[in-house]
């Protein structure tokens, strides 16, 4: 009969099961049979109905709550256990299963008072420690840990704190411990798998998930979970084709995870229907806020997702790098201090951490850290351990070369800058200036030049210039040197440039004569100097 | 090297006010009133606040730092007198400012990527020195080098990386579920996950087959009537629909409709005709449907061929006239003759 339980209704349509069951027997069908298949709805249904005939199931309304409480409609249940709560005769373990429901609409308060008024069993315990952790209340926790037997569910119960805490491996040692005593305990597999996807193991993950999938295929928390691992292995598109699946084999009164998947399709389909879909999740699933924050970075809407995510407090690597790469985007946008300070220690915090400081993102965050100390040095070691995985990307480019362009190596810089696609960051003024000091020092003023003649008059076209200017002549490619000299002059009366375009144009005049220059130069540098408002020297 | 940056380098900016400062005795007053006496001991610490410097460089741990640096910025040029006497601060400063020169050289070579050295490929007058030319022009030569070129600082910008979006995964079961009401355990969570199946029951289909089933017509009036938003979006929830629907009228016996007047029982409408208008019938057309007529004329012209009795409702007349169609279609003799 357990066993049965297992056992998959592959793609039997509920409604033609309906029929089935009309042709075998007339007789109505037993609340037992929907509870085996799990489907609630169709219990609850019968439950109701029965209810409303005036032919009851004992225990009716502890069944509808029972019903309700696996279905995932917790307000209903909750309105089951609360009316039955009002009764005189009402068993006592109600206040318990009232406290379960209430833990699981996230009224925590609610939960322990409700938990507070049953008697104490097993069920109590691991409520209250539950609800302990919710409340950080470390000492109490350690309590009720204690009240904990070394039987199976609470046993579980433990495992699934651990995963709450992050302590993933712990929680995978209790699952594999209880796996060993009981082989047929399938739906530890995958509890194993979600620790070894938080552990970013996904091929393990999907390993260990395959042996549900195979006697279950139907699960929608296994088929979700598969999803998230095909979006980390191979990308958006082969999740949602998972995701779809599950959609096509699910009936359409199902509504169980329906957020989760919501939610989910909008992360596969990069951030699609993010601004409808995620602000009504936030505070539910807790992924939504940070994808939310991440949809507002991505749309360079830095000051929403500052909005989004001040008030949390992080506890997650996760949302310790977003509030550190929110807080550096605002601080650089609004030139506060304070902000990428608090950057700075968050990237730190994640970077320098154990579980962190050979992932990726940690690589990135420590990355970051250095780059906002302008410890161009540390952020190379750092980039290039990651480089591999990101020839392509704008933003790991232009770090990576603002950084050897800080030290010096403008060969490499400027092959780096220039594999930048975004015109946004190719027209920001951080980008165009340190391109045309590497130009410069490649001796290649031209280019440089070429670059400030692209540009619209402005404060940083004049910045731009005396750069060039200013390099040029240090590099000794009086020509542009000169130029710039000359169109400072001309733009900036005022102010003595005189001198620098005086050696300049002396300096072209060397070349020639060394042969580095053509004679035609001359011919250009001449009026240079005559347009000048100073006399000769 | 950190270290030595800080201690040294913020000196020179708590020494600047400290010159300008020139009414020693007026601020000295303020001060010992509005500044409290652990200032004066950390003087040392609250001289690294400093602004200019380059972001937050040198500072990779330093709680002080962050201590001291909004308050004091302000308070500066007052807090900072108590204490010592003019002459000892002035010989510290002289001390300082050598230190700091020192360091602000380092400090440059450690900020900004041109050091001191000129970086590869720099102009350098030594490589034209053997030109063969005249004295006058290695005199105009000289201006190249009586200029000298600004070394301009460029601003950096991190990029921050935005992360990935991250897919929701969900919690792993807690085992704070309720029990069975019965106290048979329900392996929920061990053997399969605590979750519903897919395959859920439509309840409106559900309670109408019930009501149905048990005859219990009326008993549970049709709770919620649901709709589908955006059908053309979701035409599977429809077909489902109109699927499980059909099918649950499949299962039910026709409904029985009661007539305002009396009328004839199928059975006699489906009596034979006599015989002379059997053969009549097989020599004349039956009036088609495209006769000159109005509806209701049509409708009562069938009616009577076929004996069924038109009273003041038509309705009632032509269910009549179709259920005893349908009596014919459904017939195994009559369909089985068609075919032969």
């Amino acid at each position: 009969m357990i066993l049965s339980r297992v056992k998959p209704a592959v793609g039997v349509e509920t409604q033609v099961s309906i029929s089935e069951k009309k042709k075998n027997q007339t007789k109505v069908p037993r609340l037992e049979e929907y509870l085996q298949q799990r489907d609630y709805l169709g219990a609850l249904t019968l439950l109701e109905f029965q209810r409303n005939v005036g032919e009851k199931e004992e225990h009716a309304d502890l069944w509808i709550g029972y019903c309700s409480f696996h279905l995932g409609d917790y307000k209903k249940a909750m309105e089951e256990y609360k009316s039955l709560t009002m009764k005189p005769d009402c068993p006592v373990d109600v206040w318990v299963y009232l406290a379960c429901v209430l833990f699981f609409l996230g009224l925590y308060k609610d939960a322990e008072e409700a938990a507070s008024k049953a008697p104490t069993s097993p069920l109590q315990n691991r409520l209250l420690f539950h609800l302990a952790h919710k409340f950080n209340d470390e000492k109490r926790l350690m309590g009720f840990h204690q009240n904990l037997e070394d039987v199976t569910e609470d046993q579980l119960s433990l495992a699934s704190i651990h995963y709450m805490r992050s302590h993933y491996q712990e929680a995978i040692d209790i699952y594999k411990r209880l796996l060993l005593q009981n082989r047929d305990f399938l739906a530890l597999k995958v509890y194993v798998a979600l620790c070894y996807y938080k552990l970013d193991y996904y091929d393990v993950s999907q390993e260990v998930l395959a042996v549900y999938l195979q006697s279950i295929p139907d699960s929608t928390i296994a088929l979700n979970l598969k999803a998230c691992n095909h979006f980390r292995l191979y990308n958006g598109k082969a999740a949602e084709a998972e995701l779809k699946n599950l959609i096509d084999i699910s009936s359409c009164s199902f509504e169980f995870a329906k957020e989760l998947i919501r939610h989910n399709l909008v992360v596969f389909r990069g951030g699609e229907g993010a601004l409808q879909v995620l602000p009504p999740l936030i505070d539910v699933i807790p992924e939504a806020r940070l994808n939310l924050v991440i949809y507002y970075l991505r749309q360079d809407d830095v000051q929403e997702a500052f909005n989004l995510i001040q008030d949390l407090v992080p506890t997650t690597p996760q949302e310790y790098i977003l509030k550190g790469v929110v807080n550096a985007a605002l601080g650089q946008e609004i030139g506060s201090r304070d902000h990428l300070k608090i950057a700075q220690q968050f990237f730190q915090l994640v970077g320098g951490s154990a579980s962190e400081c050979d992932t990726i993102p940690g690589r990135q965050c420590m990355a970051s850290c250095f780059f906002l100390l302008r410890q161009f040095e540390d952020v190379l070691i750092y980039l290039n351990s990651v480089k591999g995985y990101f020839y392509n990307d704008d933003t790991f480019n232009f770090n990576y070369a603002q950084a050897k362009a800080a030290l010096g190596n403008y060969k490499e810089a400027e092959e780096v800058f220039l594999l930048i696609q975004s015109e946004k960051i190719k027209n920001d003024y951080v980008y165009l200036s340190w391109l045309a000091r590497c130009y410069v020092m490649n001796q290649k003023g031209r280019l440089a030049w070429e670059l400030y003649l692209k540009m619209g008059t402005s404060s940083d076209s004049f910045s731009l210039l005396q750069l060039i200017a200013n390099d040029c002549y240090k590099m000794g490619q009086f020509y542009y040197a000169a130029k710039a000299f000359d169109a400072l002059e001309k733009l900036d009366p005022e102010s003595n440039y005189w001198e620098g375009k005086r050696g300049a144009c002396v300096g072209i005049f060397q070349l020639i004569l060394a042969n580095k220059e053509s004679k035609e130069t001359l011919k250009e540098v001449l009026p240079l100097l005559r347009n000048s408002g100073k006399p000769p020297g | 090297m950190e270290r030595t940056d800080r201690r040294t380098d913020p000196r020179r900016l708590d020494n600047q006010p400290y010159d300008e400062s020139l009414e020693v005795v007026d601020s000295e007053e303020v001060a010992s009133v509005s500044s409290p006496t652990p200032r004066g001991q950390r003087q040392s610490f609250s001289r690294r606040s400093r602004e200019g410097r380059g972001l937050m460089s040198a500072n990779s741990s330093s709680d002080e730092f962050e201590e001291d640096q909004k308050p004091q910025r302000t308070k500066e040029p007052i807090g900072r007198q108590p204490g010592a006497s003019p002459n000892e601060e002035e010989e510290e400063e002289e001390e300082d400012e050598e230190e700091e020169d020192d360091d602000s050289d380092e400090d440059d070579t450690d900020d900004d990527d041109e050091p001191g050295q000129a970086p590869e490929g720099a102009y350098d007058p030594a490589d034209y020195a053997n030109l063969p030319v005249s004295t006058e022009v290695k005199e105009l030569f000289q201006y190249i080098t009586r200029y000298t070129p600004q070394s301009i600082e460029l601003d950096h910008s991190l990029k921050p990386f935005i992360p990935d979006f991250i897919p929701a995964v969900g919690d792993i079961d807690a085992f704070l579920k309720v029990p069975r009401p019965d106290g048979v355990t329900d392996a929920l969570g061990l053997l399969a996950l605590d979750e519903p199946s897919v395959k859920q029951s439509d309840p409106t289909v559900l309670s109408l087959w019930l009501s149905e089933e048990t005859k219990q017509h009326g008993a549970t009036e049709l709770k919620k009537v649901t709709s589908v938003a955006s059908p053309q979006s979701i035409p599977r929830a429809v077909d489902s629909w109109v699927e499980s629907i059909s099918a649950l009228h499949r299962s039910k016996p026709a409904a029985s409709v009661h007539y305002g007047r009396a009328m004839p029982d199928i059975d006699s409408l489906m009596q034979e005709w006599p015989g002379e208008l059997e053969e009549l019938l097989g020599r004349l057309q039956l009036p088609p449907a495209r006769l000159n007529c109005s509806l209701m004329q049509y409708v009562d012209l069938v009616c009577a061929l076929l004996d069924v009795p038109v009273h003041s409702n038509r309705i009632q007349s032509l269910h009549l006239l179709f259920n005893l169609y349908l009596e014919f279609r459904d017939s195994q003799h009559f369909t089985r003759r068609t075919q032969t």
